[in-house]
């Protein structure tokens, strides 16, 4: 392309895939001039994008409870009685309907990594610690975060505790842990 | 049930990048490829099993219709098979079925798979775009927000195994990352060639704990293809066949916090039971002359030889030490450098694992030709923590 056609196709492209146009001008900098060979790879910025408004049927009441009360529910299976953290409508053994019970949030490290490599919307983050956690009174573990001044002090075994962030917005990332005091 | 030999066979380059070729492009490389080598014309083809992983990766969801217009096999029958890093395996399987139920006599398997397309403009990098697209195959609800990657599902375990065995330890994961790096010197379509030192791996920077940057194996873009047909089919070409004599597959919980224990992929365990149960592999450290294991990471890797019962359980390490898994060894482990010297083109990366094998049993496999190989498996795992594994029992035709 020539630079002025260059121009008006990278702020085109930037606003319909929701970037800025000067990383659209970086990455397509190749772009700015024709090449010698026409059969050359031609790329354009490109997205692939849905809204949603997702519904979490049976969990619903778990993420409510969250949300509202900073209260961590798991679901007991009424045969069997385990209990399932996070929490289902019938238990996958039985096939028989669960009940709430609240858990006090205390619970131990199974096992854990600690993230320094990650997602595009994760990676402003590194390091972070990635563990599943058994809740006291669970029989499953939750995958969750855990905050620690040192990551490398994180260990299997750890005790740890449920905290709740001061924003919620409905999602499991609205509780994370904390290595029990 | 008949018995199913594979007849021809196709893998392309496994690249960082193909900026060159779509996948339906790179699929129809193959595809010709594998059909000169089986000696055969696409009207044979009676049916398509197409193994394609995540469709972002293509920027096309269906993807496999688009292959299939591509390669002009209207109006074939043909499903698409997609588990994660298994999907290649599970390809292999399910076009298994249709041959040995008699359905069909010629089923083609086209593994296909781009990534880079994915890209981040704020970083002004692929990798973590391509990994995002990758978390949205994890649980939505509980476990993708948290950020774990795909390399942090595998490490989970990993670290739990270390826990309870005292292994894999950092220095032998770095053994088997030289091992995997330096096998693909010798392997023309290999993405990663490199003449590494434990050193360097050890140095090399953390992308998930334990795994550093050479624990890891890369994303490639690529396509592998073979050609599954029935025994009066097999006699009637000219290369000698190769016979799928036994096959295994297990789907665990892929929700890791739902298993009994972390520390062991039981998926894998059952799997590769189920194959060596089938071809009659009682030992199979002694009947197996050679495995591509999925070495998604390192660690991965050294648990596989546990489940694939190449030892007890806590024992991986002490294969990799002792040099039973070098190209020199036993049983030589990932000779074409695996996923993480062949590279992992997601879709495609069981089927190039089953023709590596295949190379080798028809002693085609040139410098790398382990030789006298008269029994290969194949192992292919994905999702979450191994949620799937397919096995693969692969034998030279005794004529
Ligand atoms: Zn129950």
């Amino acid at each position: 392309m020539n630079k002025q056609t260059f121009l008006k196709w990278a702020e085109r492209n930037a606003k319909r895939i929701g970037v800025k146009k000067a990383q659209v001008l970086r990455a397509f900098e190749q772009e700015m001039t024709s090449p010698a060979d026409p059969d050359a790879p031609f790329e354009i910025p490109d997205t692939m994008h849905i809204n949603m408004r997702y519904s979490y049927g049976g969990q619903s009441r778990f993420f409510r409870e969250i949300l509202e009360n900073r209260r961590i529910l798991g679901a007991r299976c009424t045969t069997c009685s385990k209990v399932f953290c996070p929490p289902r409508t019938h238990c996958p053994h039985c096939y028989a309907k669960t009940e709430w019970v609240e858990l006090n949030g205390t619970g131990r490290v199974l096992s854990y990594t600690t993230v320094y490599f990650a997602t595009s919307s994760a990676i402003k983050n590194v390091p972070y610690i990635v563990a599943y956690i058994r809740l006291d009174g669970a029989d499953t573990a939750i995958l969750s975060n855990v905050e620690m001044k040192d990551v490398r002090t994180a260990h299997v075994g750890m005790a740890v505790q449920v905290k709740f962030r001061k924003q919620r917005d409905g999602r499991i990332t609205d509780i994370y842990f904390k290595e029990a005091s | 049930m008949k018995r199913v030999a594979i007849a021809g066979i196709g893998t392309t380059q496994f690249r960082s990048r193909w900026i060159e070729k779509t996948y339906f492009e790179l699929a129809f490389d193959a595809v010709r490829a594998a059909l000169d080598d089986a000696g055969m014309t696409r009207d044979r083809i009676g049916c398509v099993v197409y193994g394609i992983y995540n469709d972002f990766f293509e920027r096309q969801f269906q993807p496999d219709l688009f292959v299939h217009d591509y390669l002009g096999l209207a109006p074939k029958p043909a499903i698409r098979v997609s588990t994660g890093g298994a999907t290649g395996g599970s390809a292999i399987s399910a076009g298994f079925a249709q041959v040995a139920s008699g359905l069909y006599d010629v089923c083609l398997v086209v593994g296909v798979e781009k990534s880079a397309d994915c890209f981040d403009y704020e970083t002004g990098r692929s990798s973590p775009e391509v990994l995002k697209a990758i978390s949205y195959t994890a649980d939505m609800t509980y476990e993708q927000p948290t950020g774990r990657t795909a390399a942090g599902s595998f490490a989970l375990t990993t670290i739990a195994h270390l826990e309870k065995y005292g292994n894999p330890t950092e220095l032998q994961m770095a053994k088997v990352s030289v091992k995997n790096h330096t096998n693909a010197l010798l392997n023309p379509v290999a993405q990663s060639p490199i003449a590494l030192t434990v050193d360097d791996v050890m140095k090399s920077p953390m992308i998930a704990y334990p795994f550093k940057r050479f624990d890891n194996c890369l994303y490639s873009e690529g396509s592998a293809v073979l050609i599954l047909v029935s025994e009066d089919v097999a006699r009637t070409l000219k290369k000698p066949p190769v016979w799928i004599t036994g096959i295994g597959a297990a789907l665990d919980w892929a929700v890791i916090g739902n298993r009994k224990d972390l520390y062991s992929f039981e998926s894998s365990r059952i799997a590769a039971r189920k194959a060596y149960d089938m071809a009659g592999i009682r030992n199979p450290l002694e009947e197996i002359d050679l495995a591509e294991l999925h070495d998604a990471f390192t660690g991965t890797e050294l648990i596989a030889y546990e489940d694939c019962f190449f030892c007890d359980e806590g024992g991986g390490g002490r294969l990799i030490d002792e040099g039973v898994v070098g190209r020199g060894g036993k049983l030589p482990v990932n000779v074409s450098g695996g996923l993480i010297g062949c590279g992992h083109a997601v879709g495609a990366t069981g089927i190039m694992q089953a023709n590596e094998i295949v190379l080798h049993l028809r002693d085609e496999a040139g410098r790398r030709q382990i030789k006298n190989a008269k029994t290969g498996l194949v192992q292919s795992i994905g999702g979450p923590g191994a949620a799937w594994t397919v096995c693969l029992v692969l034998e030279r035709d005794k004529g």
